[in-house]
């Protein structure tokens, strides 16, 4: 069934825009960004054949999608918040969860070989296991944590050592290379490896208690668009291990998104959020040509559901310790 | 944020954690006037602790040349701009808001890079250097401020530079501790000595930022930060050479000059040298005064202390070292037999000498300089190791040795 004829038989969605449309002029008018997207729906239908990790890949162009506000990480924080929205869509494919996400960014930031140079980078957020309280949005809590994939454009290009991508570009020999002499990479900091992949898959209870989970699997890619990147991320619903979010179909699940640009310096805390979409996995195939009008109409509904949690929702916003 | 003394700026400031853990503190002094430049100590470190790719621009220690030079480029002259920036003016010191143990140099009367900060986007002011400020860590090496025709003379040189030695001061309030928002960076407990875990780093550089001293640096082939490790090892007493015993570090032991004596002292509750005259350190910081801290205003409350060099404009010293200055020259240039003899310590030996006690020996010569009647002892200096054992014996005049003749060739 078409996503659009469904919406429009309730009519209470429809009352919901007259209350979004006027909710978005109030707004207007004194200038409040109030990043609602925490009411967003993207449903993952299933899709025909497997979509893989190629963003460019065809099937992309033919699913809806929603676009996410995002905004500067807490009230107080005067930086980040670079990238304003992000499209997202979602698919599923025996037994496999697909989230493409793509934005506009006009700087392609993937080298982080000088002290100065930040990586472009995205994150999903679900809940670490399908706990009834909903964790704190913020880098998760003590009793609830997150899982959350993180694509870095430098690590999508394959790290390298700078004396590998650049020979001899600033000494003629070494005395030794051995792995021991790669100081982080010997304390098994998993951040400092060669060829872990674009996508790393981490957990987090707390602010500045962001840890890489021992078991990878989250896989993905990224691509320069026109205007920006388009990311594609891939993993099995259910991975069979503690700590790794659980998908299935027919079944929700809260999720958030958080891009940081490069060129601004962002990184760690500085970045841009959403608040929770909810992602609901059908059981039905996926939709084609839902078009842009789907993608609006969905985007209202969301917007007036939105403005009666805005007030919870700011509330979680407020200053918290800069942090990841 | 808790409430810190900072005895540097005589006065109380914020800071993100409480001190009072650490049990000693790594600490050293540098003679600039001694420093002849040689890089001993820049090489040392690098071929100890950073030859690998990804550290070709880290230079843990680094000698620059003042005025002009400084590795990375401009680094002082930047972190003070931001400050005047935040506190047009108002940088500025109370010389007589003074108290001889608590505020010796009176009070710092504008803000730490701390309390210039925003505390939210940033927990110290600081800015990072791009990679073409860390290429030339010897810029303007030996340059000059001008060519003095007449030549030069006391007790300011009308054209001057000196040699400045840095590592990381290992601060009693570290901004790259406070900047870290993983809690990698961290300041142990054993020795003070500041360090940046290497499992946990993943290379935000938010250290790099607030460091005022530029002493944590980045390396792209791991994408984490690096700092100064304090040769931990050698201060642990691991290295095999001195039997389990407190070892100075790979830059101190190899230096050339005898500029540098590096150690432990006993620190207390609330972040303070305790009481301890017969530390040779804590004798040249508190006792004598001669050595003073790297830009204390910028209030990490630095570990490496200064003897400042004597022939240098003292408002340009003045801003480096704070308002002490003229009487730590003046203390260094008219020492006490006991200044005289400690400083004979320096270099003498590569274990940490914890306690001195100085042997009193006959008057050796009379002498005037620059119109005052000096008289020179041979006194001898006893260093003794962390068990109160002798380790070192040196006197202050050099004993003078006659080689038999059959060495005449120069056969060396
Ligand atoms: S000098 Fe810099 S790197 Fe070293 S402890 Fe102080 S703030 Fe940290
Ligand atoms: S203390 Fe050790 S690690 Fe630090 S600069 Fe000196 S030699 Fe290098
Ligand atoms: S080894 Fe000593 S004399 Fe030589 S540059 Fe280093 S501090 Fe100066």
């Amino acid at each position: 069934m078409n996503v659009l004829k469904l919406i429009l038989q309730h009519r209470r969605l429809s009352a919901g825009l007259a209350i979004a449309v006027v909710t978005a002029a109030l707004l207007q008018v004194t200038n409040t960004n109030p990043a609602v997207s925490q009411t967003l729906a993207l449903t993952a239908y299933e899709a025909p054949s497997d979509p893989g990790v190629d963003p460019e890949a065809g099937i992309w162009k033919d699913i809806s999608g929603v676009n996410v506000p995002l905004s500067a990480q807490a009230g107080s924080y005067v930086a980040g918040g670079s990238v304003k929205m992000v499209k997202a869509q979602a698919l599923h494919f025996d037994g496999k969860l697909f989230v493409r996400v793509s934005w506009a960014d006009a700087t392609d930031d993937s080298s982080t070989t000088k002290v100065q140079d930040f990586a472009d980078a995205v994150a999903l957020e679900f809940p670490q296991s399908a706990t009834a309280a909903v964790p704190s949005i913020c880098m998760g809590q003590a009793d609830s944590a997150v899982n959350i994939w993180q694509w870095r454009a430098d690590s999508n290009n394959g790290v390298r050592d700078p004396n590998v991508a650049y020979t001899n570009a600033l000494v003629d020999m070494y005395p030794s290379t051995e792995a021991l002499f790669y100081t982080a990479r010997a304390a098994n900091n998993p951040f400092a490896q060669l060829d872990r992949g674009a996508v790393q898959s981490l957990y987090s209870k707390a602010f500045g208690e962001l840890h890489t989970l021992d078991f990878q699997e989250v896989q993905g890619l990224g691509t320069r668009t026109g205007d920006g990147w388009a990311v594609v991320f891939e993993r099995k619903f259910d991975t069979g291990r503690a700590g790794h979010a659980l998908f299935a179909p027919s079944t929700n699940m809260d999720m958030a998104f958080a891009v940081w640009d490069g060129s601004q310096d962002e990184r760690n805390g500085k970045k841009a959020v959403s608040q929770f979409v909810n992602l609901s996995i059908a059981a039905a195939p996926a939709v084609t040509g839902g078009g842009d009008q789907t993608r609006t109409i969905i985007f209202a509904a969301g917007l007036g559901i939105g403005l009666v949690l805005i007030g919870g929702g700011l509330a979680i916003y407020g200053y918290r310790e800069n942090g990841d | 944020m808790p409430d810190v003394y900072n005895w540097q700026l005589g006065r109380n400031m914020d800071y993100r954690f409480e001190t009072g853990k650490q049990q000693r503190q790594f600490a050293a002094v540098f003679n600039i006037n001694r420093c002849i430049a040689c890089q001993t100590c820049t090489m040392a470190c690098k071929s100890t602790w950073t030859f690998s790719p990804g550290q070709e621009l880290m230079w843990w220690n680094n000698v620059e040349t003042k005025p002009y030079g400084g590795y990375p480029q401009h680094w002082d002259t930047k972190i003070l701009d931001l400050q005047e920036q935040a506190n047009p003016g108002k940088q500025t010191w109370d010389p007589n808001k003074k108290d001889a143990k608590s505020a010796p140099y009176g009070t710092f009367e504008g803000k730490t890079i701390f309390e210039t900060a925003d505390g939210v986007n940033q927990m110290a002011t600081g800015y990072i250097p791009s990679e073409e400020e860390w290429k030339a860590p010897n810029i303007f090496e030996d340059a000059a401020t001008k060519y003095s025709k007449e030549g030069v003379s006391l007790p300011e040189h009308s054209g001057w530079f000196f040699y400045l030695q840095r590592i990381c001061n290992h601060c009693t309030y570290p901004a790259c501790v406070a900047a870290c928002p993983r809690n990698a960076a961290y300041k142990r407990e054993e020795d003070g000595i500041v360090l940046i875990d290497q499992n946990r780093c993943r290379g935000y550089r938010k250290c790099v930022e607030a460091c005022p001293y530029k002493k944590s640096m980045y390396r792209p082939s791991t994408r984490t930060s690096e700092k100064c490790i304090g040769c931990y090892p050698r201060v642990e007493g691991s290295d095999p050479l001195t039997h389990g015993l407190p070892m100075e570090t790979r830059c101190m032991t190899a230096c050339i000059g005898k500029i540098r004596l590096q150690g432990l002292v006993k620190v207390g509750a609330d972040g303070q040298w305790l009481e301890d005259r017969q530390n040779p350190l804590y004798y040249l910081v508190h006792v004598a005064k001669i050595a003073l801290p790297l830009y204390p205003q910028f209030g990490t409350q630095p570990n490496v202390y200064y003897i400042p060099p004597r022939w240098v404009p003292r408002n340009y010293l003045e801003q480096m070292f704070g308002p002490g200055v003229q009487s730590a020259i003046d203390a260094y240039t008219n020492p006490s037999r006991e200044t005289l003899a400690v400083l004979q310590l320096f270099r003498a030996t590569q274990e940490i000498v914890f306690s001195y006690k100085v042997e009193p020996g006959p008057k050796t010569m009379e002498l005037t300089v620059a119109g005052q009647k000096r008289e020179l002892f041979n006194d001898t200096v006893v260093g003794y190791d962390s068990n109160g054992k002798e380790i070192v014996r040196v006197s202050v005049d050099e004993p003078l040795i006659e080689r038999p003749d059959r060495f005449t060739l120069n056969t060396i």
